[in-house]
């Protein structure tokens, strides 16, 4: 039966839990959030209003009205890395968002991924991780085949941090081997040049397939200042590399423009000139629907202590069209939920963790705690994201795992060969996957589920996300266990002692519990972004988007011929 | 006649309602050649609109696990091997919801696409359309409020009394009228928070309020290539607590240039939303003559009958063929109105009592004769018994004229020759309301039924 036989899922939020439960859940979210929105305005804030003056004295935009020009109107940005280098100082300098805003934007209906230096922060120097920052955006263009403009206003790298920055695998360089792996896929780029043009900033535009230069704009492979001193001439910048030289002379870029308003008008101009969307082929005339169960209320029923247990369908349920879901494969690996829906009228995948107490299939009357990776979820989990790569489609992870379960069974089973499986096949995976850590991410669970290390092409976190080998109480037992017994009480009787292993143990618990923290991973590119529940949807609904947005590369099968269909048969014997 | 030869068309129709309406679409099923297959509830098992029909039991009689049980009744079409569904009205016939779900497994769902009928669910959206349309509105704020003081700013600028709704509200919850400027934030306050509860959606929106105005709504028919034509409009303005009483057409109270304007400006919106289906469009009329809109239902009304009257055109057949995929086999100029039709609603209630139900067995039952000027649709017969769990609608007797008093004389002297024994029936205010001076010379509005004092 080739229908994607979807059925209602989820409950109206006072079925799901009382008045006085939610709210107090939506009160331990709200500093969460606020410290969230707080951080964000502070990262684009850039340097402050000192500098946004300055751009304007240039009688240029700043990057962030750029942006506010470029998008079609009425759409969301959705930006990525704003937390890069959060809190990070350079010679006691700050460098936001790392100097660069990299983010999907909805251009003459098209998703593109723009890439611009933030003018207002050291006029878009290039900070140790704002290579690596770019180079991750430039990967999600690549995966995704997103026509790829950059914005460029850039003083060169950051140079009393250049050792940081300049020679490695990921050095700044690799920014143009990706600039050249774009171009040899088909990716379209585009570029526009608003001013500085330095060094790696002037490689940066040259292999874009259209260069758009204003008045103000130059590139060169050195500034006059670096001209001066090695060949004491006195010439300017827009001389040497200005567009009458590169529009004329060179061939460097393809057309001058007056300023910065003409040149957003081109650059939304050529995108208008790109294929559309095929996305709304895909919907196969079904337009998107949002949830039947409000996206809004997913942080009063996502509880922020994470030893607590929630029903995961009503998460679900909040991120689905209509909450209509396909469960696959529900009756073996309870512990898992696989299926899919409709997200934004287009088919995706999920997989997610079922929470709180969930029947053995080993040992009859016997109950496990959900959250962790058992022998069939990890079976089905690897044979549905092999059926969904077969067939093309797009395919979320919503993490909440505590990690594989251990112990004798554990390995008797084979746990290691079962969750290699799983790593081997999201490993070779072509189809776009797409991994939020929506509270626990831990261990090998945070690997087996896409985390970052297995190329998902982005991967999100939460206010509540808790990234992290173990848990600090965890490892503090685990570091201090000849100390304690079985209940993990401190043996020695002696007082002093006993002080001195709890504090030694709570010292533990506190370093992890500080790295867990998501701005850690943020700030250190192991996440690409913190963004609110009640933002997820939202979120998903263009992410999906995306991944349908190109036509002829990647094989998206249409329902009648995908694997899933086979599974669902051989399993269920199929519907009447 | 709007009618053509039967085409090849869904061999089997689930019909996931009950009553009245059921009966109905099952007799243009008949004319069709298509076969209709019954859900029903416990309560309906013995109806005797259900003999020698096929029906499958959706579950006990309250409806939420029978006529709502969504996905009980996608099973069942399923499994009768259904092609096509019709919803009827009231119960799941405006649920995108119910809809997408009929679409994921293969059964046609007659009514409009799920993200269509899901927009027209929501305030904001849908009125923006028809704004943009060219249809007028009820002054009031633009969209959804921001708080307390922008709902103050907007009230005073519209004047007092204004009416605060919910933005995902229905059913009057949510609701709240307000006469003065000092009332406003207390209002908006407790309408927040009951939507809220209610809907998981506290965003209102506000309306000025418009007292005694008279309720006019436009039919309108769209395929799914973009054809849309109206069938022109019909009064409803005989109602007791929103319940429409009586519905005609045409309405009378309305200019002929507000009349082809709304007409137009109507078909234009409905194209323009990529509605597909029958639809009605709401108005109140307001005391400059204007048609302000309200809200577009999406799926067949109670009252269809008085359109049907007067177009000679069975709307459950179009209904059915647009479904099919039939492009729309005539154009608006085809559409040809002729006389006033009227029909009143006969239900299981006592007017002389409040309009108490009045649940029961009818023992004796006797209506005229159906003729080319009378029309009676019913589900009832000598013996039924009218269960207590639902509406209780048991018969919609629809009268034509060339004129309006024409078409009122023959509606006074069909009631007349109804025979009803066993309930208390709404008949004799019907007799009474289209006897009045009231209602004869048109002098009344939606706040009291004319002639009819209980």
């Amino acid at each position: 039966m080739p229908h994607v036989p979807l059925v209602p899922i989820g409950h109206p939020r006072e079925s799901v839990v009382d008045r006085p439960t939610y709210d107090r859940e939506l009160a331990s979210h709200a500093p969460l959030v606020a410290r969230l929105e707080e951080r964000r305005a502070e990262a684009h804030a850039g340097w402050g209003d000192k500098y946004v003056a300055r751009v304007h004295e240039k009688d240029k935009l700043t990057t962030r009205e750029r942006l506010e020009r470029l998008k079609d109107d009425d759409t969301d940005m959705f930006e990525v890395g704003t937390f890069v280098n959060h809190g990070i100082e350079y010679d006691g300098l700050r460098s936001p968002a790392a100097g660069v805003i990299t983010a999907f934007v909805r251009i003459e209906s098209r998703w593109c991924i723009v890439i611009a230096n933030d003018n207002t922060v050291a006029s878009g120097a290039w900070w140790p991780r704002t290579p690596e920052k770019i180079q991750r955006a430039q990967e999600m263009a690549r995966r995704l085949r997103l026509p790829t403009l950059y914005l460029v206003d850039c003083s060169g790298l950051y140079l009393p941090q250049q050792s940081k920055s300049f020679a490695g695998a990921r050095g700044a360089g690799h920014i143009f081997k990706m600039n050249s792996l774009l171009s040899a896929e088909g990716v379209p780029q585009i570029a526009g040049v608003f001013g500085d043009c330095i060094a790696g900033g002037g490689y940066m535009p040259i292999i874009s397939d259209r260069v758009y230069m204003t008045e103000q704009a130059y590139m060169v492979i050195a500034g006059a200042a670096l001209i001066k001193g090695a060949k004491s001439q006195h010439i300017t910048s827009l001389d040497i590399g200005g567009p009458e030289v590169h529009v004329h002379q060179s061939g460097c870029a393809d057309e001058r423009v007056p300023d910065d308003v003409t040149l957003i008008e081109c650059l939304r101009r050529e995108v208008s000139r790109l294929p559309t969307s095929a996305a709304s082929f895909y919907r196969g005339g079904v337009e998107p629907v949002e949830p039947a169960h409000s996206p809004a209320e997913l942080p009063g029923l996502l509880p922020v202590d994470h030893r607590q247990a929630y029903d995961a369908a009503e998460i679900l349920a909040r991120l689905c069209d209509q909450s209509l879901f396909w469960e696959v494969l529900p009756s073996v690996g309870r512990e898992m939920i696989c299926g899919i829906a409709r997200v934004g009228g287009l088919y995706a995948g999920f997989v997610l963790n079922r929470q709180g107490l969930i029947d053995d299939p080993e040992a009859r009357d016997h109950q496990r705690p959900g959250g962790i990776l058992y022998r069939q979820g990890i079976a089905k989990i690897s044979e549905f994201s092999r059926a969904c790569n077969s067939d093309g489609i797009p395919l979320i992870w919503l993490q909440d795992i505590s990690g594989f379960d251990i112990g004798a069974e554990a390995e008797r089973h084979g746990l290691l060969a079962y969750g290699s499986n799983l790593i081997y096949t999201n490993s070779t995976n072509e189809t776009p996957m797409f991994t939020v850590l929506l509270r626990k991410a831990s261990g090998a669970g945070y690997y087996a589920m896409a985390g970052l290390p297995y190329d998902p092409v982005v991967q999100l976190s939460t206010p509540i996300s808790r990234l992290s080998v173990m848990e600090g109480r965890t490892l503090a037992i685990a570091s201090y266990n000849s100390k304690l017994d079985d209940n993990f009480e401190i043996v020695s009787s002696d007082s002093e002692e006993r002080a001195r292993i709890a504090a030694s143990m709570a010292e533990v618990e506190a370093r992890i519990e500080a790295d867990m923290d998501p701005y850690v991973a943020a700030r250190q590119m192991d996440t690409d972004e913190i963004i609110r529940l009640d933002e997820l949807r939202a979120w998903l609904v263009t992410l999906v988007e995306m991944s349908y947005q190109g036509i002829g590369y990647r094989r998206v099968k249409n329902p009648r011929i995908w694997s899933l269909h086979d599974l669902d048969v051989l399993t269920h014997g199929g519907r009447a | 006649m709007l009618r053509c030869a039967p085409v090849k068309r869904f061999r089997r129709l689930f019909i996931a309602n009950r009553g009245e309406v059921a009966a109905r679409i099952a007799r243009t099923c008949d004319r069709l050649g298509v076969t209709p297959v019954f859900g029903v509830s416990q309560a309906d098992l013995a109806a005797p609109y259900l003999r020698d029909r096929e029906s499958v039991m959706l579950g006990p009689s309250r409806s939420s696990e029978s006529y709502l049980a969504r996905e009980r009744i996608v099973q069942a079409a399923v499994q009768t091997r259904c092609s096509a569904l019709h919803p009827g009205w009231g119960f799941l016939a405006e649920d995108p919801r119910f809809a997408a779900l009929c679409q994921a497994h293969g059964i046609t769902f007659i009514g409009p696409p799920p993200a269509v009928m899901q927009r027209l669910g929501r305030k904001t959206p849908a009125k923006t359309a028809m704004a943009s349309a060219g249809l007028k509105l009820i002054p009031g704020s633009d969209g959804v409020l921001r708080d307390a003081e922008e709902a103050r700013a907007v009230a005073d600028r519209v004047g007092y009394p204004v009416l605060l709704k919910a933005e995902s509200g229905g059913g009057g919850r949510g609701m709240r009228a307000v006469r003065a400027a000092a009332e406003v934030k207390g209002a908006y306050e407790a309408a927040h928070a009951e939507s809220t509860a209610a809907f998981g959606d506290g965003r209102l929106y506000l309306e000025k309020l418009i007292e005694g105005g008279r309720h006019v709504e436009i039919q309108l028919l769209a395929d799914r290539y973009g054809q849309v034509v109206h069938l022109g409009e019909r009064d409803c303005s005989v109602q007791r607590n929103h319940q429409k009483l009586i519905e005609e057409s045409p309405a009378i109270v309305l200019s002929d240039a507000e009349r082809a304007q709304t007409l137009e400006a109507a078909v234009a919106a409905t194209r323009s939303i990529g509605y597909v289906g029958a639809g009605t469009m709401e108005f109140l009329l307001d005391d400059q003559g204007e048609l302000r809109f309200m809200e577009m239902n999406a799926r067949l009304q109670v009252e269809h009958p008085v359109t049907e009257m007067r177009a000679r055109l069975d709307l459950v057949e179009a209904q059915i063929r647009i479904a099919a995929g039939e492009p729309l086999w005539f154009s608006q100029s085809d559409v040809d109105l002729r006389g006033h039709a009227i029909e009143c609603r006969i239900n299981a209630e006592d007017p002389s009592d409040g309009f108490a139900p009045s649940p029961g067995v009818i023992a004796e039952w006797q209506v005229p004769a159906a003729d080319g000027n009378v029309r009676v649709d019913t589900h009832v017969e000598p013996g039924y018994e009218v269960p207590p769990h639902y509406d209780s609608l048991v018969c919609k007797v629809i009268a034509w004229g060339t004129s309006r008093d024409e078409a009122c004389d023959r509606m006074t002297e069909a009631l007349q020759g109804i025979r009803c024994d066993g309930i208390s029936t709404t008949i004799p205010m019907h007799i009474a309301v289209l006897g009045s001076e009231a209602f004869r010379a048109n002098r009344y509005d939606t706040r009291a039924v004319p002639g009819w004092e209980a």
